[in-house]
């Protein structure tokens, strides 16, 4: 909608036609009304005939402003004096009255075309107002559903060229939330080699965050359009601050939530590394002391529990190493071709004694082909899914690993145990992290095992599920098969 | 009886000095200690030692720069200490020369095994090299390229006796996955882990009892291989 045109040489001309019309629209009513009254004129006394012609004087005034509506007054008084002031046919003056009543004439023409010009103007005005209104309402719905200051860029350089037509626009944002700062231009080339003709800040209360600048045609700005364009900054810099703001909260919740980790974070590793050194310490003080003369097999007993829970402290700390990788996005895999077989097959013998009370079943087809994994990530999913099973799983039941192709892309590993069923709203959250199916206290463990699995598997590319199934429950993941691009490389077999 | 075989243990921690001074005097071993590269590099030339245990982590300098200086000069055997998920270092520090390594924490039994197989080496490296190498039911005679398991001929394709004929030829050390590429199958192969594990799982299937459960060629997680001889 184009509302502001600049006066341009047609319009002046067409001006110009619109007065003359109403002069000489005047000068016929006048006419008009001089022949009605010409025909009543022997019925008629003067001061009545004075009285009627304001008429022409009042309509002229209102229909075509205050000098069609002067030059009413000039021509009635003159047809009044010559056509029905004896002597009749004359200008001649006579009476000092008869010049009252030109006066009237003319008072009457002066103020009602000034009443009649403060009421259009202020109509003109409510109309101007309605537009503005409207344009600012359109404006403030666009800007309310842009999403980046880029966004908002885009809102105000489209909406600032839909009511100024310039020849160049530019809407240029500072530096805002991570942000690069950018300019948008309309047309989209370079502005004009010259200073802008007009420059609108975008400013907040503390400092400017932007302009708009514009090179118009025919410079100046209008008034009006000056008014509605800085209106329309200052939308757009509220936009912007809105967006700041929401930033910030944002920024502030996830670090409260980190804050809220790290704490949960704490505690439950130092409940953890306490409980092996609680053993550890108990066993070696026994060891130490004097008092009891230890037969060999219970010296033995002994350490062996400091044996195992050492290496759990350790395992642990490996746990706990991994996380603060993924946390810091420093877990980058060094992916080489691997065989996922050979992989599973150094953590069973890694783990034999905890899954000394467990059947381990391997179902990987011989045709598998190698797959692109960092070998120790690799390990460490298949550990900690194991050590989950060993956890959960009753003693003597069976633990299944499986590994095929799911399409020629990806290959599928799944891990299943004989475990508790976890409720199918808890699928997903068994990955977060410190979340435990049981009550912590049951079940030993920092809870951060399966969400390393998830940081690993997702650092390779791939998805990792769970999924309750007949006899328990099964860890499934997705390892996809590309290594730069490369499908796994085909290794041809040597003849003897 | 022989002399006792002299350890130089280059580490920074006071308990893990402490520790394996106990464990390794208890195992009639000697032991001097370390507690920076710089000590180290200069006890090592005043005191000959049988075999160097280095901690890659030193204050003042990096393991793999104190082991890089020491094979300038001297071939004793070098077992490296470091932690879990420093593959990258690890490898570095083999293919600079160190002959071992050991991930901390680790057991005696282990440290023990290391030091043996790096003292054999070194009276192994003084003399003659060993023709026929023998693991359990396995036999390799290096000169006539034949290898048997339980006396009966194993066919192996021309690869596949290089690769077990260089592991063997370094029994007991941990080759790493470039070090073995590159001379089985060629320098431009260095990065080519995929061959190795093809054909190591190949070899596995013809010379282990249990493939999955492999006791002549073990693997070093992410690090590369070890062949096992008997003692």
């Amino acid at each position: 909608m184009r509302l502001f045109f600049l006066p341009d040489s047609s319009n002046r001309s067409r001006f110009l036609h619109d007065r003359l019309l109403g002069f000489a629209l005047a000068l016929v009513i006048v006419s008009l009304v001089t022949a009605a009254l010409l025909l009543l004129r022997e019925e008629l006394n003067t001061s009545t005939v004075a009285l009627l012609y304001l008429i022409p004087v009042l309509v002229s005034t209102t229909m075509w402003g205050l000098w069609p509506g002067v030059f009413s007054a000039f021509a009635a008084f003159l047809a009044y004096n010559y056509f029905f002031l004896p002597p009749y046919y004359t200008f001649i003056v006579h009476e000092n009255q008869d010049i009252i009543a030109l006066l009237i004439l003319l008072v009457v023409a002066v103020f009602n075309s000034q009443l009649v010009a403060r009421a259009r103007s202020g109509q003109a005005a409510a109309v101007t107002r309605e537009r503005e209104t409207t344009l600012l309402y359109e404006l403030s719905l666009d800007l309310a559903r842009a999403g980046s200051p880029a966004e908002i860029a885009a809102v105000l350089a489209r909406k600032s060229s839909d009511m100024v037509r310039a020849a160049h626009l530019e809407v240029s944002i500072g530096p805002m939330y991570g942000e690069q700062s950018f300019r948008l231009s309309i047309p989209e080339n370079n502005p004009p080699d010259k200073t802008p003709d007009a420059v609108i800040p975008l400013e907040t209360v503390r400092a400017s965050v932007g302009e708009i600048r514009m090179w118009l045609n025919v410079p100046p700005l209008t008034p009006g359009q000056e008014r509605l364009l800085r209106a329309y900054a200052a939308q757009g810099t509220l936009a912007l601050e809105r967006m700041a703001l929401a930033h910030t909260e944002t920024r502030a919740q996830v670090l409260e939530e980190s804050d809220r980790l790290k704490s949960a974070l704490l505690s439950s590793v130092t409940h953890e590394l306490r409980t092996p050194l609680a053993t550890i310490k108990a066993s070696t003080t026994s060891l130490i002391s004097d008092e009891i003369p230890w037969k060999a097999p219970a010296r033995h007993d002994l350490l062996s529990v400091i044996d195992e829970e050492t290496d759990y402290l350790n395992y642990l700390v490996g746990n706990l190493l991994d996380m603060s990788r993924i946390e810091a996005g420093a877990l980058k895999p060094k992916r080489h071709w691997n065989i996922l077989s050979e992989i599973i097959d150094g953590v069973l013998v890694r783990l034999h004694r905890m899954l000394s009370g467990f059947t381990v079943d391997m179902h990987i087809p011989d045709d598998l082909p190698v797959v692109p994994v960092d070998y120790s990530q690799m390990e460490q999913v298949f550990v900690n899914l194991l050590t989950n099973a060993a956890k959960y799983a009753p003693q003597g039941s069976t633990i299944q690993i499986e590994a095929n192709l799911r399409d020629e892309n990806t290959a599928l590993v799944s891990v299943k145990n004989e475990g508790p069923q976890v409720k199918p709203d808890h699928l997903d959250r068994i990955f977060d992290k410190f979340y435990r199916i049981t009550e912590p206290e049951k079940v030993s463990g920092t809870g951060l095992g399966l969400s390393i699995c998830k940081g690993i598997v997702e650092a390779h590319g791939g998805r990792i599920w769970a999924e309750n199934v007949p006899s328990g429950l099964a860890f499934r993941f997705t390892i996809p098969l590309r290594l730069d691009g490369n499908p796994p490389p085909q290794i041809e077999a040597e003849d003897l | 009886m022989k002399t006792m075989a002299h350890v130089l243990v280059i580490d920074d921690e006071p308990q893990m000095q402490r520790a394996l001074r106990t464990i390794l005097g208890a195992h009639n071993y000697r032991v001097s200690t370390a507690p920076s590269g710089e000590e180290g590099l200069a006890l090592a030339a005043a005191e000959k030692p049988d075999v160097i245990i280095l901690d890659l982590s030193l204050p003042d300098m990096d393991g793999i720069e104190v082991c890089t200086q020491l094979r300038q000069w001297t071939q004793i055997p070098i077992i490296i200490l470091s932690v879990r998920s420093d593959e990258g270092d690890k490898i570095k520090a083999l293919d600079q020369g160190a002959d071992d390594y050991l991930v901390k924490p680790f057991g005696t039994g282990e440290l023990l095994a290391r030091l043996r197989v790096a003292q054999r080496h070194l009276a192994k490296s003084q003399g003659e090299p060993d023709t026929v190498i023998v693991s359990g039911d396995l036999t390799i005679d290096l000169t006539r390229h034949i290898v048997t398991r339980a006396g009966i001929e194993v066919k192996l394709t021309a690869t596949e006796y290089r690769l077990l004929a260089y592991l063997a030829g370094h029994a007991n050390r941990v080759l790493t996955h470039p070090h073995i590429l590159e001379h089985v199958w060629g320098p431009e192969y260095r990065d080519d882990v995929e061959y190795l594990r093809v054909f190591m799982s190949q070899l596995r299937k013809k010379l282990e009892a249990q493939p999955k459960k492999p006791v002549h060629i073990l693997s070093e997680p992410g690090i590369g291989y070890r062949f096992i001889t008997d003692a």
